[in-house]
């Protein structure tokens, strides 16, 4: 990862990020769940998952919202402060499906020093996993 | 030659249901009130209505309509095709059957679960019947599937012939909502709504952004035609159909006439206008206010142009100094439009346009409205009408 | 249900609303570097703030923070959480509410929204605590997933000292699952995966197969009448010039410039790449036809620009014509 933090000033809105793409395998997603410590059945049993209707275990909220963190970190640098993150998940996320993540830069706050993020997840099998905004501050001097 | 259909027919009654994201009930049950409360409200019954008309994709067959609300025999029935282009078809189809003596009282319907059913923003796809599916197979693998997409191909080339920029369609979509913040069956009823929110809104299709987009939604509306004798007796003031014009122009494909030497431009709503002036002798500036179709911001701008309220591409000169707006030369969309009102396929339109003519407009401007413009959905074949007052 | 059933069942699950899941739970382990690590390294997040001591330490981080999205997994109750409870178990509040839902057939639970707000980062040794209410059950929804409530609630985060370090706002949806399709997908479940979709076809019919079947063979065809030498895209069964039902085609040579465009957001379809540009391409020999504009950020098209095309495979089922900058 980059290890250099983003200033405040460099960043317009309108700015794209690099997209992130993900292959979600079933490691990801039972591993997701476990390490947030949500161990409801359908996101690491097939047939839990399966009852309720959906072919395999599917990622839980946590992970979605961990990864959209992720990738607004990624793109910010490790100096920068996460402060909010709204997440709204749409088409579930399951094994063998490929992520794509992409983001852009909606508005900046010049007090605070922190920009807004609008974050799109989109699988290539059933189109947008998550949707949402992030909002990150910037250390402003160099 | 010109059809002799001016002031044949008038518009007694309509009626609407709620318009609303879920009506959590049949497409046939939002049809039946609207069609109920259009005759109640003209002081018509069921057993006075001879005639039905409405779009070929309106799911109430009329058999069913009739049965609902328990009308007699039906003398006339006929639909008109390509979506919101039937809006004020189906006044044509009701004048002359009412001009000619075919019917007497036609009632002119359409309702839809457009949000909560079948959403037009999901586009076409592969499930489509035949020739439907090959016309929209020269798109679909490209990705171009969605209303707005094939809108927005149009703007682009609208822009760049004519120099017409974001500001204007942002007046289009500023200006209707302005207006719905006074009414209460909008959906925009109340809703503050600024540049900045247009500017930050979700991108739809370049150029297009959200807030140029219609309301998908639920509901039912009616109209009530019947002759001017008969409208002299009924409960509300009859509102003469001065003129009502349809057309389907050369080289014309639905939503995507690509392929004429200019796109930006709409000649169907052109011919349909010349047509509907002539057939009454008004012209542009007899006309006090207008419901345009507004499923997208542009194509305001451009219906402007075909029904003459300024010259080709200097729609966006005419919008910016403020004509649509209340006390402007041509009040436009005064119940919010489908941009902010509600998505009922311009027959939403139809009804505010008759309320401006009897002055009932929740917006009815201060000047005496003697004739309102309305008209149908563009990138298919369309028309529009002129309703006046009547003697 | 009948309406009095559903009156009644949501005049008793609407009384929980502002009322405490439980007494403020504190999680079982304080915030610690192994949880840390192993959420990072499933989330493949490399962020050095969160694993590397030295480069932490001279960071502006002064040390070790915990990823923020961990927030929750901090108060979670872990694996008892999803173990069936003893018949004479006392259920915290939230399950209770849950478990009036599943006697109603609202079986199926989805977390839809999650909303966060951090207040500070989280340091090796804090020790968080979770207070959470359930602020409010919405009326009834019809949704994809079948018939259901939405039911929100608010976690506030507080420390080892009381102060508060963040906030969550949780919106699960309570429904009953549609059952012909649960049961339609599970029996053929393990066939039932679905795969990454190919864009839509071009249905093929008597005026247009021959044309799709080129493009398939790597060619771009203009129909052209035989009659009168018009030539004439998409392809119709007579030429509306002279009325000719015959006709024979000509290979474009795939230059041509934008005559319109459009960049395609929203809503995306799966099976189609992202950010996607369609073009109205004028080509040399005269006709138009749709096709992607590649090879260039969609802010870079513009009308008039030089094109040239290329007919290549896009999926496993789809050949087209893709048209680059000149
Ligand atoms: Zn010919």
């Amino acid at each position: 990862m980059n290890k250099t933090t983003r200033r405040f000033a460099s960043v317009a809105v309108g700015e794209k990020l690099p997209p992130l793409t993900i292959p979600l395998t079933a490691g990801l997603i039972i591993g997701g769940a476990i390490v947030s410590r949500d161990f409801t059945p359908v996101h690491h049993d097939k047939k839990a998952a399966q009852a309720v209707g959906l072919p395999d275990v599917f990622m839980n909220i946590l992970t979605s919202n961990g990864l959209m963190g992720r990738y607004v970190t990624d793109w910010a640098g490790p100096e920068c402060t996460l402060k909010a993150i709204d997440v709204k998940l749409g088409a579930p996320n399951l094994p063998g499906f490929i992520m794509t993540i992409s983001g852009e830069v909606k508005s900046r706050d010049e007090a605070a020093g922190t920009v807004d993020i609008a974050v799109s997840g989109d699988n290539n099998v059933w189109g947008t996993h998550m949707s949402g905004s992030v909002r990150v501050a910037l250390p402003k001097e160099a | 030659m010109v059809a002799k259909i001016a002031d044949k027919a008038a518009i007694v009654g309509i009626g609407a249901t709620e318009f609303s994201k879920d009506s959590g009930r049949s497409e046939l049950s939002l049809a039946a009130e609207a069609v109920k409360k259009a005759l109640d409200d003209c002081g018509l019954k069921p057993s006075d209505v001879d005639g039905m008309v409405t779009f070929t994709i309106d799911q109430n067959e009329e058999v069913d309509v009739a049965r609902a609300i328990g009308c007699e025999d039906l003398k006339f029935y006929s639909r008109i095709p390509y979506g919101g282009g039937a809006a004020t078809g189906t006044l044509l189809q009701a004048a002359m059957a009412v001009a000619t003596g075919v019917a007497e009282v036609v009632v002119c319907y359409r309702a839809l679960n457009g949000r909560s059913g079948q959403r037009y923003s999901d586009g076409v796809s592969g499930n489509l019947i035949t020739g439907s599916a090959i016309h929209y197979g020269w798109y679909m693998p490209f990705g171009l599937l969605t209303p707005a997409s094939w809108v927005a191909m149009f703007t682009q080339r609208y822009m760049h012939q004519t120099g017409c920029t974001q500001d204007a369609l942002f007046e289009v979509a500023h200006s209707t909502r302005q207006y719905a913040l006074n009414n209460p069956a909008a959906f925009f009823y109340q809703r503050p709504f600024d540049r900045a929110e247009y500017d930050t809104a979700k991108k739809i299709c370049a150029p297009l952004k959200l807030f140029d987009c219609c309301q998908e939604s639920d509901g039912g509306c009616a109209v009530v035609v019947t002759t001017p004798q008969r409208a002299k007796d009924l409960r509300q003031p009859g509102v003469l159909i001065n003129g009502v014009a349809n057309c389907l122009a050369k080289d014309q494909e639905e939503m995507t006439s690509f392929y004429r030497p200019e796109i930006a431009r709409i000649p169907e709503m052109d011919i349909a206008a010349k047509e509907a002036y002539a057939q009454c002798g008004l012209r542009p500036d007899d006309i006090d206010a207008a419901v345009i179709y507004d499923a997208f911001s542009p194509i305001v701008l451009w219906q402007l142009e075909s029904w003459g309220f300024c010259n080709y591409g200097e729609a966006e000169a005419f919008v910016k100094a403020g004509n649509l707006r209340p006390g402007g030369r041509l009040p436009t969309n005064t119940h919010g439009g489908q941009l902010s009102e509600a998505y009922i396929h311009g027959v939403n339109g139809i009804m505010e346009a008759v309320r401006l003519v009897r002055g009932t407009s929740v917006n009815q401007p201060k000047k005496t409205v003697n004739h309102a413009l309305v008209t149908s959905g563009v990138g298919v074949p369309t028309g529009g009408a002129i309703l006046g007052r009547m003697a | 249900m009948t309406p009095e059933e559903i009156t009644a069942f949501e005049a008793k699950v609407q009384a929980y609303v502002g009322g405490e899941v439980s007494a403020p739970r504190t999680g079982k382990d304080d915030v610690n570097k192994a949880m840390i690590r192993h959420w990072a390294e499933v989330m493949g997040d490399e962020n050095p703030v969160y694993t590397d001591e030295a480069f932490a330490a001279t960071s502006a981080k002064h040390g070790i923070i915990a990823p923020p999205t961990m927030l929750l997994t901090w108060a979670m109750e872990g694996y008892s959480m999803a173990q069936t409870p003893a018949p004479d178990a006392k259920l915290d509040v939230q399950r209770e509410l849950h478990a009036i839902f599943d006697a109603h057939g609202f079986t199926g639970v989805l977390g839809t929204n999650t909303r966060t707000e951090f207040y500070r980062d989280l340091r090796p040794g804090d020790q968080i605590t979770s207070h959470q209410t359930i602020d409010s059950i919405s009326e009834r929804k019809n949704t994809a997933r079948g018939v259901g409530y939405f039911v929100e609630t608010v976690n506030t985060f507080t420390d080892q000292t009381g102060a508060k370090v963040g906030r969550q706002v949780f919106r699960v949806l309570k429904f009953q699952p549609n059952v012909a399709t649960a049961e339609a997908k599970a029996a053929t479940s393990d066939d039932a995966m679905p795969a990454a979709p190919a864009r839509i076809q071009a249905p093929r019919g008597h005026d247009n197969a021959w044309w799709w079947e080129a493009i398939d063979a790597g060619k771009l065809l203009i129909q052209r009448c035989k009659q009168c030498g018009t030539l004439r895209h998409p392809p119709r069964p007579m030429c509306g010039v002279c009325n000719s039902t015959e006709w024979d085609s000509i290979e474009s040579s795939l230059e041509g410039e934008v005559f319109s465009f459009t960049e395609l957001s929203y809503p995306k379809f799966p099976g189609y790449p992202y950010p996607l540009v369609c073009g109205l391409i004028q080509l040399s020999e005269g006709t138009r036809l749709v096709a992607n504009i590649v090879g260039c950020e969609a802010d870079k098209v513009y009308i008039g620009m030089k094109v040239k095309g290329k007919v290549e495979r896009v999926d496993d089922k789809t050949v087209l014509p893709n048209f680059y900058p000149a």
